[in-house]
């Protein structure tokens, strides 16, 4: 008796969960006609802004992956005094507030900043610029991909590295053709989580960068815009979100669970991938 | 890695977001004993005079534009004070709230940092090329003033400087207080909030927008009673004296209720 209460009250609980949790997501789909919202996205509020999102994503994603894939190695593979306390500061923007993350780009890149001055004397001011919307996408997204990464590099198997150094590869070349290609997939998957991440990025933006269509407005910054002004253009790019998030998310899982077969044939695969 | 140590490293991370994102929300569905507190949804530039009116009610400041959306899609407000007189007409005529009635003005001033780095001496100097104005989206009330005063002064051109185009007022005046933002405007009430961080220059008279704020009782609020006694005294004299002490202008003649 006592076990099936639990089971319901578990159920229960779930259920709750669950609507709670798509409710909104349908609520987007639902409120307007897919025609509706697909009329919207022609709009040139919505254009600017996907090109400014698509634009800074890509710039500060790629960033990630030129400075964040060393720096997870790094942590992964070496043991050395504090590096703990680097690995909680890679990881604290994860859980700072947006604002505050706006607040400290600000306060160290601003023009009053702590760099601001020995910026302003190379001719350069970041805020307001799309350079800072870069800047804030990557430094709120980028510990999603060094996490992952870091966990990725640390499951590499160092039988494997040490098997490849005996067979005559260099260090680059084992980086790049073993340990790269075995922690492929956790490092896809916090790409993905990064590339989300920084795809939604709103509160550090409109702090560092402001919010300027064609310039540094993106996709969450003009849904804020727009909301009051019209709410079916606000509609049509929360939907477009939604889905990419979903394209991003399905995309992570099905990378994932593909890996395992792959793991039989993977020194093949690995080498031919990555020569 | 496989995708079960992604998910084992993922979800104690996952269950403390949910708890911090969930925390604020029961705190506020926690019932009350107290006598019902009024919500005030009030205009950005309004932050430092109405609390001063009344610090009873609880208050939601913002771009009026947002805050006009937000009770149309059922935001719980029972008075809404806008910094214009279209924003609240336009909430009356959906039937969302009484008829508004005007109770301050105030005037749109250019603001420069105190340091002034774009050496800003009046609105035209704003035609300098690489000035970084600072405006609020057209949709809010002082980015529709700010509009017009360009318009009036022939200054459009200027808008080419716009670096940002902030959603409130008082993000205007942040961004220029910073001193991220070589100039911006804002209400004169905003300036004076800040005398040590900004200097505001005065636009010429023919160009001064005139902006009038208006208040109204939201149809759907359950304390009428109480929310008509707010909209009362902030048009008391006591209350008006509260605005002029800020630097609001009287509201203007024959528009007594």
């Amino acid at each position: 008796m006592r076990r099936a209460l639990t089971a319901v009250a578990f159920f229960a609980a779930a259920l709750v969960a669950l609507g709670f949790l798509a409710l909104p997501i349908v609520a987007i789909f639902a409120h307007a006609s897919p025609a509706r919202l697909a009329s919207q996205l022609s709009s040139p509020v919505v254009t600017d802004a996907l090109v400014v999102s698509v634009e800074t994503s890509a710039v500060a994603q790629a960033l990630v992956l030129a400075l964040g894939t060393p720096t997870a190695y790094l942590l992964a593979t070496r043991r050395f005094p504090g590096r703990s306390l680097f690995v909680t500061l890679v990881e604290l923007p994860l859980v700072l507030p947006p604002a505050v993350a706006g607040l400290g780009l600000l306060a160290a890149l601003g023009r009053n900043g702590l760099l601001g001055s020995s910026l302003d004397a190379l001719g350069l001011s970041i805020p307001f610029t799309r350079t800072a919307v870069t800047l804030a996408v990557a430094f709120v997204a980028s510990p999603l991909y060094v996490r992952q990464g870091i966990a990725a590099f640390e499951a590499v198997d160092p039988s494997m590295v040490a098997a490849s150094r005996t067979l005559g590869a260099g260090s680059t070349r084992t980086f790049f053709r073993v340990v790269l290609p075995l922690a492929r997939p956790g490092l896809a998957a916090g790409f993905a989580l990064s590339l989300a991440r920084g795809l939604g990025e709103f509160g550090a933006t409109i702090m560092f960068a402001g919010s300027l269509q064609g310039v540094t407005q993106t996709l969450p910054l003009a849904i804020y815009s727009e909301f009051d002004r019209n709410f079916d253009a606000a509609l049509a790019m929360g939907a477009l979100l939604v889905l990419v998030s979903a394209a991003v998310l399905l995309t992570l899982k099905l990378s994932v669970q593909w890996t395992p077969s792959r793991q039989s044939s993977r020194s093949r695969f690995a080498l031919s991938s990555w020569s | 890695m496989s995708a079960h140590r992604v998910a084992r490293r993922l979800w104690p991370l996952a269950l403390a977001a949910t708890a911090l994102a969930l925390a604020p929300a029961a705190a506020l569905g926690a019932p009350s004993a107290a006598p019902p507190r009024l919500t005030v949804f009030a205009a950005a530039s309004l932050t430092d005079v109405l609390p001063q009116i009344d610090p009873r009610p609880r208050y939601s400041f913002g771009g009026s534009n947002t805050l006009a959306a937000q009770i149309e899609q059922g935001a719980p407000a029972d008075v809404f004070a806008s910094a214009d007189t279209a924003l609240p007409r336009r909430l009356a005529r959906e039937g969302l709230c009484s008829t508004p009635v005007v109770f301050a003005r105030n005037a749109l001033v250019l603001i420069v940092p105190r340091s002034n780095p774009a050496r800003i001496e009046s609105v035209y100097d704003l035609r300098k090329p690489g000035t970084k104005l600072v405006v609020a989206d057209p949709g809010v009330p002082v980015g529709a003033y700010t509009l017009q005063a360009l318009r009036t002064m022939k200054l459009s051109g200027v808008l080419a400087n716009v670096v940002s185009r902030e959603t409130d007022v008082r993000e205007v005046l942040a961004k220029v207080a910073l001193g991220e933002a070589d100039a911006g405007f804002v209400y004169a009430t905003d300036a004076k909030t800040l005398p040590g961080k900004v200097t505001a220059l005065k636009l010429p008279a023919r160009a001064r927008p005139e902006a009038r704020y208006a208040i109204c009782v939201a149809s759907s609020s359950r304390h009428q009673g109480d929310a008509r006694a707010f909209v009362a005294r902030v048009l008391s004299r006591a209350g008006q004296a509260k605005l002029i002490a800020a630097g609001f202008l009287p509201r203007a003649q024959g528009q007594r209720k």
